[in-house]
């Protein structure tokens, strides 16, 4: 009971500055192209990611595939970061986004352990019995 | 199949190296060329990440444990292989020496996995088959009596031992095994209150860490025990059979995948220790003689038997796989004429497993164990000795249900090799005799050992001998008997064409199809 109510708030937590950030990508938010330019990604990058954020939210939210989405929340939020690292820096707001960023990618590690039976891949080591070895 | 896991272990080093590596030259890319690089970086990121944990973390699969992500392949595979193998190869019950059906219940014993099938049997109903009969009156659980067996009481000695489950694991030597094998079955065994038979590996270095009952095993070769020339050396003898784990003494005469042939050991798997612990030059492989130095005859092996009572003051057991009846026979008169008796007798079948035998033997000499135990039985019967004893038997009895069988013909207690071996996770890779075994078992390369966690596969140890228990006593009260002493053939349906038949008495063969 504990381990689903954890579940269900992180998996919440993300969805929300998910749909939050998109937001902003999909409006053309100033500040949300000012970052992608700086990557180098507009706006192509910019709508990428945010349809990519939408799709990892939703997936998040529906029971069956909150690994799926974890994973991609995860790849996410990790290349998020390594922007961060190499091309926009953390000054100012930047710095209050990144955390944002830091906070989901342990939220998407933590989904994607705790949810890890429903990858196919990972199903027969897990939970297949006569899985051999 | 060698080639084919060489490389594996090769692809799989490969990987391990290529995926951090990649992770870094996108990371580079993304900086330098176009930050969409980032999303290879990310994606090998991942990959090592998951292969790391596989590799270090894990405890569980050996196969991940030694191979990483690239195994990962191998269970994906399995996943889709009813499928595979229904249109290509070959099917679940096709594979030998265990098809998968059998292989997979003794995982899902080991991993402590409920084992009810589903719809149906996918054996062949045919009638040909020896089956189980039930009772119409099964027993209460709590009617049936404790299981328990004394060695050497038939003797009178002061140091017997008693067993509580009648399942105990067969010989397999340090030398066939490697040591992490040998400790996590040894562990196991400690846990689940079995002894340890220790193979003919001479002095059981590895066996005595886990603090086990053992069966001391002497081999033809006398590893451990021998002298110069190969014959007994009672001092050595005695030291061991005075350790407190060493409670019998098993006299190897033969083996059923090698009957009339000594043990063997091929050179890739001869290390400096294990030369050192069995006295032999390296470089060669290590061929022991097809019979004991002082077992010559029917009288001279009696008097073998006698001496090693004498000096071990143990029980002392003899294991051979049956070639004539006739010589079973005249050794049974012998020993009655003596009025010597080892404590007690294992049946192996031709049917045996082994760490490495020429493919002539395991395949063509020797009878298979069924219709051997229930002979050798019929004899001691017949010579008014059955009760002077203990009868155990071995022969891919990996399950209840060939295990139940062994009973009613006459065995007291089993003996399995690799029954044990499956429960480590062993894969039927077939390569015990190449070092190369992809799951750590049967090899002496640390790098491939590492994937069996020794407490991890012990608990693996104790489950399956649990599960065991447990379903022979289901099989047992569904009999309607009450301890395994009280089956017989009669517990049996034995079709007319099967070569137990002619051992049924008239009588019993009419209430075959009663
Ligand atoms: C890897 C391996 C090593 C073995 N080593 C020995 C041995 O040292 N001495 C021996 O008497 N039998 C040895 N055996 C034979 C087994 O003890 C046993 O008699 C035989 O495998 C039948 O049992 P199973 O069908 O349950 O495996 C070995 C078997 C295996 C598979
Ligand atoms: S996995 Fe293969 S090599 Fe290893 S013990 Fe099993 S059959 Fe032998």
């Amino acid at each position: 009971m504990m381990k689903t109510k954890a579940s269900w708030i992180l998996r919440i937590f993300a969805a929300v500055i998910f749909t939050q950030t998109l937001y902003f990508k999909f409006t053309g938010h100033p500040d949300s192209v000012e970052i992608f330019s700086a990557l180098n990604m507009e706006p192509g990058g910019r709508i990428l990611i945010g349809i990519l954020e939408l799709v990892s939210a939703i997936l998040l939210l529906v029971p069956g595939t909150v690994a799926y989405g974890a994973i991609l929340a995860w790849g996410i939020m990790s290349g998020a970061i390594i922007g961060h690292c190499t091309e926009i820096g953390f000054e100012g707001d930047l710095l209050s986004l990144f955390l944002l960023g830091v906070g989901v990618w342990v939220c998407a590690t933590v989904l994607l352990v705790m949810h890890r039976h429903q990858l196919p891949l990972l199903r027969h080591t897990y939970e297949k019995p006569d899985s051999s070895a | 199949m060698v080639s084919l896991t060489v490389d594996l272990h090769r692809l799989s080093k490969f990987v391990n190296v290529a995926l951090p590596v990649l992770t870094v030259l996108f990371l580079f890319g993304g900086k330098f060329l176009s930050f969409y690089l980032n999303f290879f970086t990310v994606t090998f990121l991942f990959l090592s990440i998951v292969n790391y944990f596989y590799l270090r973390v894990q405890t569980e699969h050996s196969l991940l444990r030694n191979f990483g992500i690239v195994a990962q392949g191998r269970y994906l595979i399995e996943s889709i292989g009813p499928e595979l193998r229904q249109y290509l190869f070959a099917s679940d019950t096709e594979e030998r020496p265990f098809n998968r059906v059998e292989r997979a219940e003794i995982y899902r014993k080991a991993k402590n996995i409920d084992s009810a099938s589903f719809f149906g049997s996918l054996k062949e109903f045919d009638s040909t088959e020896i089956k189980i009969r039930h009772s119409m009156y099964p027993t209460d659980r709590e009617a049936l009596l404790p299981y328990s067996l004394t060695y050497g009481e038939e003797r009178g000695i002061g140091n017997t031992y008693t067993i509580t489950k009648p399942i105990i694991i067969s010989a397999m030597s340090y030398g066939s095994l490697g040591r992490q094998a040998v400790r996590c079955l040894a562990r196991g065994a400690k846990m689940a209150g079995i002894p340890m038979n220790t193979g003919e590996g001479g002095y059981p270095k590895y066996h005595l860490m886990e603090g086990c009952d053992l069966i001391f095993q002497m081999g033809t070769a006398k590893f451990g025990v021998r002298d110069e020339e190969g014959f007994l050396d009672e001092e050595k003898l005695r030291d061991l059979a005075g350790k407190d784990e060493v409670k019998m003494i098993e006299i190897k005469l033969s083996q059923g995948a090698k009957p009339g042939k000594g043990g063997l050991l091929p050179k890739e798997k001869l290390t400096p220790e294990i030369a050192g612990l069995r006295g032999v030059p390296l470089g060669k492989d290590v061929i022991s003689p097809p019979h004991h130095k002082e077992c010559k005859d029917k009288s001279t092996t009696v008097s073998f038997i006698r001496r090693v009572q004498e000096v071990s003051e143990l029980p002392v057991g003899i294991k051979f796989c049956v070639g004539s009846f006739e010589e079973v026979e005249e050794l049974v008169g012998e020993m009655a004429r003596q009025n010597i008796f080892p404590d007690y007798m294992s049946v192996d079948g031709a049917e045996g497993g082994t760490g490495a035998a020429p493919k002539a033997f395991m395949d063509r000499v020797g009878v298979p164990l069924f219709p051997a135990l229930a002979r050798v039985n019929r004899i001691l019967c017949e010579a008014g000795v059955r009760g002077r004893l203990k009868l155990m038997a071995a022969g891919k009895l990996i399950n209840p249900g060939r295990q139940m069988l062994a009973f009613a013909l006459g065995a007291q207690a089993v003996y399995t090799a690799r029954g044990f071996m499956l429960s480590l996770g062993c894969i039927q890779a077939l390569q015990c005799g190449q070092n190369t075994c992809p799951i750590g078992i049967t090899t002496h390369d640390p790098t491939l050992q590492r994937g069996l966690d020794i407490p991890t596969k012990a608990k693996r140890v104790e489950n399956y001998v649990h599960n065991l228990e447990h379903d022979l006593h289901e099989l047992l009260a569904a009999s309607g008997r009450r301890s395994f002493n009280e089956l017989t053939m009669k517990n049996l349906f034995i079709p007319e064409d099967s070569t137990l038949a002619p051992l049924l008495d008239q009588q019993s063969l009419a209430s075959t199809y009663n």
